[in-house]
């Protein structure tokens, strides 16, 4: 792979060859005269700046670590890298399919698979996400990936909220948490696929273009497909990944913060719990092939109530929330997410009723 | 954030993936063994990708990507973050947070912190429904009467609360977990074990009461063995498991600290 992708380059010498002689050649560029103003020094900039980040860790794990021992600093720490550490391989291959769909797929054969209509290709999309394994984390990039291929951006949202949902993963999780209650695994199917077509649709009837920022790419005219890859899959880390990072960081705060016991006064009343149980799966942002583990563990709710939680999880939460802003913009979170929560909810109700 | 900055910190953050990954075994501090693999492979891409971008970029590549870039640069312009011809957006620089979290705090696993903050409320799910013939899969039926039975607090407590045959009493089981004092100065402490499904955000708590030995220094991690203190009445209205000890001796972490 790495032979194709630097095809452009001098094939001379290995890769970590040029990477450490184009560093000492910088090296000498550093004069301040020119701070800021050519491209080189910018770069040598940058380099500096990373050997003292490292500097500086190696010393803050040095001096810092034994410090650094209150129990609820630890415990935001931990609960922090385990909810980016567990996103991260699911961000990493997500974005590597979306950017193979956008390097190696050529649009035409969206426009075959997919039909034309928006109102048809919502429910075709729903269905798709039941095919493809995949959690939150990767569906915003691959849903930015399909947009900006072609795809009717109301079949593309309906992707993203069907795949964490409703993907093969999630329902046999859900099944093996659940064991013996086959009709909770139904009744997640059935409410979260109803919830995203029924979005779809929506958004096909009252949804404006202009409140999508249309992902833009890096795409050269020209480029090897090897390179367009490469700088797709670069795009998309940096984009989704940071709000990534802000949607752990929120997450693993309200973990630490909220005492779970307030949730369990609530979880008496019938129509408050199912709505407690809705918020606590936006705050607590956990990965929808784990939270079946977690809605079963939370025994005084109602079956609704743990719907609600398996429902609105995959398709609202503060870590997709803050992922959708980076990749689709703020003017389309503000009226995605309601929306979401409002279809999500009634979905819950529906089928909690008549399954539950 | 420029290119050799984006490409760096993607070589960092998969450095930090692969460090607590490969040599060490820190990762299970925070996500399920299953996910080391994958975030191997993770980490390698993200090296790998890191890499290949600073290559093209010191080999001067971008230049000719430049002018083709302008228009998605000014749609950035526009929502008033992305300067110069940074080509990602300023929240990318979080991206660092969990490479210093890694490297520098090395945060622990959950403890006795977190099973104090989490209350008594916790506990596996009561799955009455279920009467089959044995739901619990821990082996206490295939073992001897005399045997030692090795069970997790999870089992261990799954059994006590919902096992109407009462297979526990009177036999002799051992369990790991680390030690957490009573609340509001109780008469005893907790043996407790975290019980995680995918990663430490969604941590269960489950704990057995001890009494009748004095409680040892929080978070240290023990071997006990003992006997179920059977209770009266139902089960199911029991909260608090009590567990009677015969032996007990002080273990170092174990490799992996949650069940």
């Amino acid at each position: 792979m790495s032979e194709r992708t630097t095809h452009d380059s001098a094939p001379s010498s290995s890769l970590g060859d040029s990477i450490a002689v184009g560093w000492d050649d910088r090296g000498d560029e550093l004069p301040p005269a020119d701070w800021g103003r050519r491209a080189g020094s910018r770069r040598t900039g940058t380099v500096w700046l990373f050997a003292l980040l490292i500097t500086a860790m190696a010393f803050g794990h040095a001096w810092l670590s034994d410090e650094l021992t209150g129990p609820a600093f630890l415990a935001w720490a931990t609960i922090f890298t385990a909810i980016s550490f567990q996103a991260l391989p699911f961000l990493v291959f997500g974005v590597a399919l979306s950017a193979a769909l956008v390097a190696f797929v050529p649009t035409s054969f969206y426009r075959r698979f997919i039909p034309s209509s928006p109102s048809r290709a919502v429910p075709v999309a729903g269905v798709s996400g039941a095919l493809l394994p995949g959690c939150e984390c990767a569906s915003v990039p691959i849903a930015g990936s399909l947009i900006s291929r072609g795809v009717a951006p109301a079949a593309a949202l309906t992707f993203l909220l069907a795949a964490p949902a409703i993907n093969p993963i999630v329902m046999i999780a859900t099944a093996v948490a659940f064991a013996g209650q086959p009709e909770m695994v139904l009744a997640r199917f059935v409410a979260s696929l109803l919830a995203s077509v029924v979005i779809g649709w929506i958004w096909v009837r009252f949804g404006r273009a202009d409140w999508l920022r249309l992902p833009s790419r890096p795409t050269t005219p020209g480029a090897s497909k090897w390179r367009v890859f490469r700088e797709s899959m670069l795009h998309d880390i940096m984009h989704a990944g940071g709000y990534l990072v802000v949607g752990a960081v929120a997450a693993a705060t309200l973990n630490v913060m909220v005492p779970r016991e307030w949730l369990l006064t609530v979880a008496g009343m019938p129509i408050v719990s199912v709505l407690v149980l809705a918020l606590l799966a936006i705050l607590l942002s956990i990965c929808s092939e784990a939270d079946a583990f977690v809605a079963v563990s939370l025994t005084d709710f109602s079956p609704t109530a743990k719907l609600a939680f398996m429902v609105i999880g995959p398709i609202v939460d503060l870590k997709l929330i803050a992922m959708q802003a980076g990749v689709f913009g703020w003017r389309f979170v503000a009226r995605f997410i309601p929306l979401c929560l409002v279809v999500g909810l009634a979905s819950t109700f529906l089928i909690g009723g008549v399954l539950l | 954030m420029n290119r050799i900055a984006q490409g760096l910190t993607l070589v960092l953050l998969g450095a930090a993936a692969l460090t607590s990954t490969v040599p060490t075994d820190l990762y299970l501090n925070w996500v399920k063994a299953g996910f080391g693999p994958f975030l191997i492979a993770a980490g390698v891409v993200m090296v790998v990708l890191g890499v290949l971008v600073i290559a093209s970029e010191l080999r001067g590549e971008r230049h000719d990507a430049e002018e083709a870039d302008e228009g998605p640069e000014h749609a950035e312009h526009h929502e008033g973050h992305g300067h110069d011809h940074a080509r990602a957006p300023r929240v990318a620089w979080l991206l660092l947070l969990p490479v210093i979290a890694v490297f520098v705090v090395a945060p622990p696993a959950l403890g006795a912190y977190t099973v104090e903050s989490t209350g008594a409320s916790s506990g596996p799910p009561p799955r009455t429904e279920r009467s089959t013939s044995s739901p619990f899969g821990d082996g206490l039926e295939e073992a001897g009467p005399n045997e030692v039975t090795r069970l997790a607090i999870r089992e261990f407590v799954l059994r006590a609360w919902i096992d109407e045959e009462r297979e526990l009493a009177g036999r002799r089981v051992e369990l790991v977990g680390f030690a957490v004092p009573e609340e509001e100065g109780g008469d005893g402490w907790y043996l407790a074990r975290l019980q995680m499904s995918c990663c430490a955000a969604d941590a269960v708590v489950n704990k057995v009461l001890i009494t009748d030995r004095p409680a040892p220094e929080t978070d240290t991690w023990w071997r006990v063995r003992g006997t179920w203190v059977e209770p009266e009445g139902d089960l199911y209205d029991v909260s608090r498991h009590e567990f009677s000890i015969d032996e007990m001796e002080e273990v170092t972490d174990p490799p992996d600290p949650y069940e």
